[in-house]
């Protein structure tokens, strides 16, 4: 109580200095924020350390935590030299990645700077491009698988139509990896419209009256004005898009389940498979430390180059 | 001079709305599909050249999805598990970005950089200790090992306390003065003036863990408690005939027909919510 008065006095006197003591009020303070943060420490760090130290052992779930067997940097140097089908997913998880960034980005930006001029129905067509990101990935993995199918699918049906001959999408080495990402992009193109419907909402249009008024045309107006201003929006989708697309498992797993013959298993994929199948959690836990690690070294890039141009 | 400019006009206006149509044919053409066929026989969705229309609409795919799949337990463990997480992250989110943006205390910058820190942690780094963590605590095949995991996250604690530093002070230490508690404080001032993070928050992680897949497969175990994508991802296990086929779009439908039914209805709520999060981040 008697911690109370002064700072209710202080407000009555209305000269409240800039840092009001510690006391009651903080206790309250953390009150509020421990069922979180002992949450986050159980539920996030913790698990997050275990995971560095099981990767340095081998673990197969049953040995007890403490016996498991020390093998120090030996499932790292396994994947990385002796494995070949971890260096296979990495490099799908790159393709798939690169791929799905570059187009669903670029599309994204095309239908918001559409949409973002005066435009009928604006409400219909951001609902129309929006609508595959709030569904399931695995009821419209299951749709799509069905619309490439060889012989029964849309796809080969319309091409067919019209005597092109048909592809064979999911089921060959070629196509399979170009059909999975464009399940993606489809499925995410409408969240990054939003985005950059914002992005574009958030610069003044006087700006854009100044250069008109200077003789700029719509070109000029896009690329001096639109691309400069637009440069946060651009690195947030680029660094949101990487990092969800480093760890696509969903599309993978129920699309192909990783073939055929692995040409679209991707890291988070074969890390399931050694954990879940193989009960490898050594292994398993050394893939998720390299690609957290690649992922992080590339949202530092991202978010350094954000800054340096602010 | 004048008719040229109006001709220009025009010419933009007409590439403009047939870009948009092109691209909302494609967009839409899977969900046309998938309902077209689902009321679709086997033998229409074989038949070549392309039928686009069923001759009759055959209800037999849904009569045989509906034993096929526990369709009512579906979406029951789905509400449930999802309904419960929400609430957890709006409440755990709250508490804790009130307490962040509001409260002074010793080691308060440090724990939020601990906060922020986790948030860089994606969850399939955590998932092998968090499965093994779950499996000790005895959460296996059950709501409890569905839901505890998910019911804090670190985006949510940084969205609400981004939230709650624009709150003003003078209107919390008004009711102080009044004689209200801490906790009165929160629940009665706070947290109605929060009301846009939280509804944004609250779509966010619904839609999220709606859709979620990767968690539920490795804990759930038992038919009775498949959530709506793990009951779907079990019709893939039939062999690809064109049985399935039908089967599986009507499945694909009933999943992604509330919540078409739902968006449209929050359509505004849906779009506020993204972008706000997104200017944030």
């Amino acid at each position: 109580m008697s911690i109370a008065i002064p700072s209710v006095a202080r407000v009555a006197n209305g000269a409240a200095p800039r840092r009001r003591p510690y006391g009651r009020r903080a206790l309250a303070g953390y009150g509020f924020i421990t069922p979180a943060i002992v949450f986050l420490i159980g539920f996030a760090l913790l698990p997050f350390l275990f995971t560095v130290y099981v990767s340095l052992h081998d673990w197969n779930m049953l040995t007890a935590v403490t016996s498991m067997p020390f093998r120090g940097l030996d499932n790292y140097r396994y994947l990385i030299f002796e494995d070949p089908l971890f260096r296979q997913t990495f490099a799908n998880t790159f393709v798939f990645a690169a791929g799905n960034v570059a187009i669903s980005s670029l599309l994204a930006l095309g239908v918001a700077l559409l949409l973002n001029g005066e435009v009928r129905f604006p409400t219909f067509w951001r609902a129309v491009y929006f609508l595959p990101y709030v569904t399931s990935s695995v009821a419209i993995s299951i749709v799509w698988a069905n619309l490439y199918h060889p012989s029964y699918g849309l796809f080969n049906g319309i091409l067919e139509l019209f005597q092109l001959p048909g592809a064979r999408f999911l089921a060959s080495l070629e196509t399979a990896m170009p059909s999975v990402i464009a399940v993606a992009v489809w499925h995410a193109v409408g969240y990054y419209m939003i985005i950059f419907l914002a992005g574009l909402q958030s610069i003044p249009l006087e700006v854009y009256e100044a250069a008109k008024v200077d003789g700029a045309n719509a070109w000029h107006r896009f690329r001096s004005i639109t691309l400069p201003l637009l440069r946060p929006t651009l690195l947030f989708v680029a660094v949101v898009n990487t990092l969800g697309s480093l760890q696509v498992f969903d599309l993978a797993f129920v699309l192909t389940n990783g073939g055929p013959v692995n040409a679209t298993n991707t890291v988070v994929l074969y890390m399931y498979q050694t954990a879940f199948n193989f009960t490898r959690m050594g292994r398993a836990s050394a893939m998720a430390v390299m690609l957290f690690l690649v992922i992080l070294v590339i949202t530092l890039v991202q978010l350094r180059l954000l800054r340096e141009k602010e | 001079m004048r008719r040229k400019l109006r001709l220009a006009v025009v010419g933009i206006a007409i590439v403009k709305y047939a870009g948009l149509a092109l691209g909302a044919f494609f967009m839409l053409l899977p969900f046309a599909w998938m309902i077209v066929s689902s009321f679709m026989s086997a033998a229409e969705i074989m038949a070549r050249p392309l039928r686009w229309l069923p001759a009759e609409l055959q209800l037999r795919n849904y009569e045989a999805l509906a034993a096929a799949i526990p369709l009512g337990n579906m979406y029951a463990n789905s509400l449930i598990v999802t309904i419960s997480i929400t609430v957890g992250v709006l409440l755990t989110s709250s508490l804790a970005g009130y307490g962040f943006a509001k409260f002074h205390f010793p080691g308060r910058d440090i724990l939020f950089v601990l906060v922020l820190a986790t948030m860089m942690i994606p969850f399939f780094v955590v998932l092998i200790p968090i499965f093994f963590l779950v499996r000790q605590l005895g959460w296996m095949d059950s709501y409890l090992g569905l839901i505890v995991p998910n019911i804090v996250t670190a985006f949510g604690i940084f969205l609400m306390r981004q939230y709650m530093l624009t709150l003003p002070d003078e209107l919390l230490d008004a009711a102080r003065i009044d004689g209200a508690s801490e906790l009165a404080i929160y629940w009665r001032i706070a947290l109605p003036l929060a009301g846009p993070a939280l509804g944004a928050l609250a779509i966010l992680a619904f839609v999220y863990h709606w859709n979620s897949f990767l968690w539920p497969l490795v804990v759930i175990r038992s038919r009775e408690l498949a959530t709506i994508p793990i009951g779907l991802n079990s019709l893939r296990v039939y062999a690809s005939s064109p049985e399935v086929i039908n089967l599986q779009m009507a499945g694909a439908a009933l999943a992604i027909i509330p919540v078409v039914a739902v968006f449209a209805v929050l359509q505004r709520h849906f779009v506020r919510g993204i972008a706000l999060t997104g200017i944030k981040g």
